[in-house]
C-alpha cells in the first residue's frame, strides 16, 4: 500500500491496521521524499513499523497485483 | 478497543522486506475513496487489523507528522533546501577554491565543535558529518581545507575504530617573519597564524593517537610529547577564535551553526527510525577548554605505563576516564597482582609447589578464570559512572563465583602443600584476594551513590553503617591477613637465604607494601562511622525529613539498597532486621542522647584527620578528606554542645570538597530568605527616598509594615526579626537621610507590631 502524507511524503508499506478515522499503520514502511513514482527518486528511508494519522492521510493506493489474489 | 475482522496475509510477519513485486513498475491503483467509506462504517474503537497484529504492536509504531517521534519532518519544516556536498557545490552554496582566511578558520572551529561533540557522545551524522567537506574531500582544491578535512577524517577513524597507519597530510601557509606591519597585513598576518596553528593541532593530534594504536610501549612517550605539543598550541586557538566566520543563526542554546559548509540535515534520512535526537552541538569558547581537558586525560593515561601492578591499575582508574592496555598477559597481570598482595607459597619460587604438576594446574585454571572478571573490571572502569555503577553490581555475581572457586582451589593446595612442606601454610590466600576485591567492588559501589547523588538523606545513615561497620570492618580484617601471609612468606624466604650471605642479617625497617592501605581504609572507616553517628543524632533531634507517605516502608528501600550483595556469600549480605539489631541503641545502657553521639562521630573525624596527617607522602585524595574531616569535626562539636537546637536549623549536606563525605553545615534556612527581603526592601526604600516620592515617615512606616509582614509569612519571631533589621543596617552600606534612622524604623516596626491583632 502506498500512501501520500500531507507534507508531501509517501509511505510505502504492508498495510496491518486501521480505524474509523482513518489512522493507517503500515509495516515495513519505506519513506520516499518526492510524491512522483517510488522508483524515481533517492533512498527510501526505512522507519519499520509506522502510524499515519487519518487526517494527514491525502490519498492511498494499493498496488494491483494484491488486490487480485485477495 | 473492539478487534473485528482481520486479514488473511500472505506473510506472517512484517518485520521482512516488502515482496520485490511491490517495488519497481508497480501498478499503483487509487481506492482513497472507497478506503475511507468503508472507515466510516467501523464502530468507534473497532479496528480492522491483520492476523497477527495486536494492541502491543500498535503501541510500538512511529507516529508520522509528529515532531517528537518523526524525525523525517524536520527537513521540511526548514526553509533552506537540503543539499549535499555535490549538490551544495554545483549549487554555488558552498565553495572549494579560493576560501578565505576568515572563511577557514571559522569552519575548522565549528569542525572541532562538532568532533567534540562527537566525542561526548552524539552521533557522527548529527556532528561531523555535517560539515559537507568531510564527505568527499577530493573535490576540494583549498589545500588548507583538504588537509584539515582529510585530518579531521582520520582523527574520527582512529578514534572510532582503532585503525592503524595514517595518511598523508599537508602542512600548509607561509608565515611572513617580523616586519612592521600595517594593520591590513597584520591582520592577514594574525589570520595566517591561526589558520597554521589549526592545520598543525589537528595533525599532532592525529599523529599521536596513531602513536596509541602501535603496539610498542614506546609510542606511547612519543605519544605523551605529541600531545604536549599539541597543548601549547591551544592559547593560540584560543586567542583566534574571533577571526573566523561566524554562524548565521542564534548558537547559544546549541542550536547547530548555519554557515557555509555546514548543512544539518544531510544525514536526516541515514538516521534509524526513533524518536528526533538533537546533537546539541558547543560552542567555541569551549571548545579549548575541552581540548586540554581532553589531552590532560590522555596524558594522564600514558602515565598508567609506569604502573605496574593490577592494584594500581584498578586504582587509577577510579580516577580516570579512559583505559588502556599494557602489552603482557592478563594472566601474568594477575600472578603479579597475586604474588604482591598476599603471597602464595605456591606462586614463589622457592616453594616446591612451584614447580609442582598438579598444583601448577591448579593455580593456572584459576587464574585464567580470573582473566575475564578482571578485564571486565578494569573496562567498567572506563564507562561513565552512571554506568560503572550498574555495572559493578552485576560483576559481584561473577566475583561470588570466583570466590567459591578460589576457596576450593586453596584447599586442595593446603592439601598438597601439607604433604610436601609440613611448616608452610596456604591457608586462604586465594580467597583472601578474591575477597579483597569483591569487598572494594562493594564499597565503590555504595560510595558512588553518593557522587551520583541517588541517596535520599534519609538514607545516609544505614549506606555509612553498612560501610564502616562492616565492609570496611572486613576489609581490614582481610588486609591484615594479606599482611600477614606477606610476611609469614617473607620469614621463610630469609630462612632459607640465612646461609648464604651474611649481609641478609642486616635487618631495615622497610614499609610493608600494604599499610599505606591499612592506613587509608582506617581513615575511610572513621569518616563513614563518624558520618553514621551524625546522622543517627540528627534524626533523633527531629532533624532528617522522612517520607510519610501510606506504603513507605524503610525495609523494602534497605533491601533494594543492597541487592546486588545478595549474590555474594562472603562477607554474607546483612538483612533488614538484623541490621537493626545491630544497630539497635538500645543494647547499651544508657542509651546514648544525640549529644554522646555528636561527641563519638567528632572522635571519629579526629582519628580520621590524625591518621591522615600522618600519612608520609600526603595524595590530593588524603587532602580532599581531610578538608572536610576537620570543619566537621567542629561542627559535630557545636552539635553536642546544644548549640542552635531549639530553631528549625535543618542540616545540609556539602559534597564539593570530597564526593563521597559531605561537609555537614547547620543553617538557618529561614533567617536567609527574610534577611534577603529585608535587604531588598530597605535599597527600594533608600531609592525613593533620594527621588523624594514619599516623605520620610511614610517611607518608614511603609518599611516597617512590609518587614512585619515578611516575618509572619515566615512565623520568625518579632524579636528576631528586629535583631535581623539591625544587622542589616549594621552592613548595608546604606547613606541614612537622618543619623537616628535605623532607630526610627525599629521603634515603628515595634509599635506597628503592637497594633496588629495577635494570631
Amino acid at each position: 500500500m502506498r500512501v501520500r502524507m500531507t507534507d508531501g511524503r509517501t509511505l510505502v508499506g504492508l498495510f496491518l491496521c486501521t480505524d474509523r478515522d482513518c489512522n493507517v499503520i503500515l509495516g515495513s514502511a519505506q519513506e520516499f521524499l518526492k510524491p512522483s513514482d517510488s522508483f524515481s527518486q533517492g533512498e527510501p528511508r526505512v522507519l519499520g513499523l509506522a502510524m499515519i494519522p487519518g487526517h494527514h492521510v491525502v490519498s492511498i493506493e494499493v498496488e494491483s497485483e494484491s488486490l487480485l489474489s485477495a | 478497543m473492539v478487534m473485528k475482522s482481520s486479514m488473511e496475509e500472505d506473510e506472517a510477519s512484517w518485520g521482512l522486506g516488502i515482496p520485490e513485486k511491490m517495488k519497481n513498475n508497480a501498478n499503483w491503483v487509487d481506492v482513497t475513496q472507497e478506503f475511507k467509506e468503508a472507515c466510516k462504517e467501523l464502530n468507534l474503537g473497532e479496528l480492522l487489523h491483520d492476523k497477527l497484529f495486536g494492541l502491543f504492536e500498535a503501541m510500538s509504531a512511529i507516529e508520522m507528522m509528529d515532531p517528537k517521534m518523526d524525525a523525517g519532518m524536520i527537513g521540511n519544516q526548514v526553509n533552506r533546501k537540503v543539499l549535499n556536498f555535490e549538490q551544495a557545490v554545483k549549487d554555488g552554496a558552498i565553495r572549494v577554491r579560493d576560501l578565505s582566511l576568515p572563511e577557514l578558520i571559522g569552519i575548522i572551529d565549528t569542525c572541532f565543535c562538532c568532533l567534540i561533540t562527537w566525542l561526548e557522545g552524539h552521533s557522527l551524522a548529527q556532528t561531523v558529518f555535517t560539515c559537507l567537506y568531510v564527505h568527499n574531500p577530493d573535490l576540494i582544491q583549498d589545500s588548507a581545507m583538504k588537509a584539515f578535512a582529510l585530518g579531521i577524517l582520520k582523527v574520527c577513524d582512529i578514534a572510532r575504530e582503532k585503525v592503524n597507519k595514517a595518511a598523508v597530510f599537508e602542512e600548509s601557509t607561509r608565515i611572513r617573519q617580523g616586519e612592521q606591519r600595517d594593520p591590513e597585513v597584520e591582520l592577514e598576518h594574525q589570520q595566517c597564524l591561526a589558520l597554521f596553528s589549526r592545520i598543525k593541532f589537528t595533525r599532532l593530534l592525529l599523529t599521536g593517537l596513531i602513536a596509541f594504536t602501535k603496539k610498542e610501549i614506546s609510542s606511547v612517550s612519543e605519544a605523551q610529547k605529541l600531545m604536549s605539543q599539541a597543548a601549547d598550541l591551544l592559547p593560540a586557538i584560543h586567542s583566534t577564535l574571533h577571526h573566523g566566520i561566524q554562524s548565521q543563526n542564534d548558537t547559544t542554546k546549541g542550536d547547530h551553526p548555519i554557515m557555509m559548509g555546514f548543512e544539518p540535515l544531510v544525514n536526516q534520512r541515514l538516521l534509524p527510525p526513533t524518536f528526533p535526537r538533537y546533537a546539541k552541538i558547543i560552542k567555541r569558547e569551549e571548545m579549548v577548554n575541552y581540548f586540554s581537558k581532553l589531552i590532560d586525560r590522555i596524558k594522564t593515561v600514558c602515565e598508567v605505563i609506569n604502573t605496574t601492578n593490577l592494584h594500581g591499575i584498578l586504582t587509577t582508574f577510579l580516577i580516570d576516564n579512559r583505559k588502556v592496555f599494557g602489552t603482557h598477559l592478563m594472566q601474568d597481570m594477575i600472578k603479579d597482582a597475586l604474588r604482591s598482595f598476599v603471597s602464595p607459597p605456591v606462586l614463589s619460587i622457592k616453594c616446591c609447589l612451584y614447580n609442582n604438576h598438579q598444583a601448577k594446574d591448579y593455580i593456572d585454571s584459576f587464574v585464567t578464570h580470573c582473566s575475564r572478571p578482571f578485564c571486565s573490571l578494569i573496562q567498567i572502569h572506563g564507562h561513565n559512572r552512571a554506568r560503572q555503577r550498574d555495572k559493578l553490581g552485576h560483576i559481584l555475581e561473577e566475583f561470588a563465583t570466583l570466590q567459591d572457586e578460589a576457596e576450593k582451589v586453596d584447599a586442595a593446595l593446603h592439601s598438597l602443600l601439607m604433604k610436601l612442606e609440613p611448616q608452610r601454610q596456604h591457608l586462604a590466600c586465594l580467597g583472601t584476594w578474591i575477597l579483597y576485591h569483591n569487598l572494594r567492588i562493594m564499597i565503590q559501589y555504595l560510595l558512588s551513590g553518593f557522587e551520583l547523588e541517588l541517596y535520599s538523606m534519609h538514607e545516609y545513615y544505614y549506606i555509612y553503617w553498612y560501610l564502616s561497620e562492616f565492609l570496611y570492618a572486613w576489609l581490614m580484617s582481610t588486609l591484615s591477613r594479606a599482611d600477614s601471609s606477606q610476611m609469614a612468606e617473607e620469614r621463610i624466604l630469609e630462612e632459607q637465604l640465612k646461609g648464604r650471605s651474611s649481609k641478609k642479617s642486616k635487618k631495615k625497617k622497610k614499609a610493608r607494601p600494604l599499610s599505606r592501605e591499612i592506613t587509608m581504609s582506617q581513615a575511610y572507616q572513621n569518616m563513614c562511622a563518624g558520618m553514621y553517628k551524625t546522622m543517627i543524632a540528627l534524626d533523633m533531634d527531629g532533624k532528617v525529613r522522612k517520607p510519610k507517605f501510606e506504603l513507605d516502608s524503610e525495609q523494602v528501600r534497605y533491601e533494594h539498597r543492597f541487592a546486588p550483595f545478595n549474590s555474594v556469600v562472603t562477607p554474607p549480605p546483612v538483612h533488614y532486621v538484623q541490621f537493626k539489631e545491630m544497630s539497635d541503641l538500645k543494647k547499651y545502657s544508657p542509651p546514648p542522647q544525640s549529644a554522646d553521639l555528636y561527641l563519638a562521630a567528632s572522635k571519629h573525624f579526629q582519628q580520621a584527620r590524625l591518621i591522615l596527617e600522618n600519612l608520609p607522602s600526603p595524595d590530593p585524595e588524603v587532602n580532599r578528606i581531610l578538608k572536610v574531616a576537620k570543619p566537621n569535626i567542629v561542627v559535630m562539636k557545636l552539635l553536642a554542645g546544644g548549640h542552635k537546637k531549639e530553631t528549625k536549623a535543618l542540616p545540609e549536606f556539602d559534597f564539593s570538597a570530597h564526593k563521597y563525605f559531605p561537609v555537614v553545615k547547620i543553617i538557618l534556612a529561614n533567617v536567609l530568605l527574610i534577611s534577603v527581603i529585608i535587604r531588598n526592601v530597605l535599597l527600594l526604600h533608600c531609592l525613593l527616598l533620594d527621588s523624594a516620592i514619599l516623605g520620610c515617615s511614610g517611607l518608614l512606616q511603609l518599611t516597617a509594615v512590609l518587614v512585619l509582614d515578611a516575618g509572619d509569612l515566615l512565623s520568625l519571631s518579632p524579636q528576631l526579626i528586629l535583631e535581623l533589621i539591625l544587622l542589616l543596617l549594621n552592613s548595608t552600606p546604606l547613606c541614612y537621610s537622618t543619623p537616628h534612622y535605623p532607630l526610627q524604623l525599629i521603634q515603628l516596626c515595634l509599635c506597628e507590631q503592637q497594633e496588629r491583632p495577635q494570631s
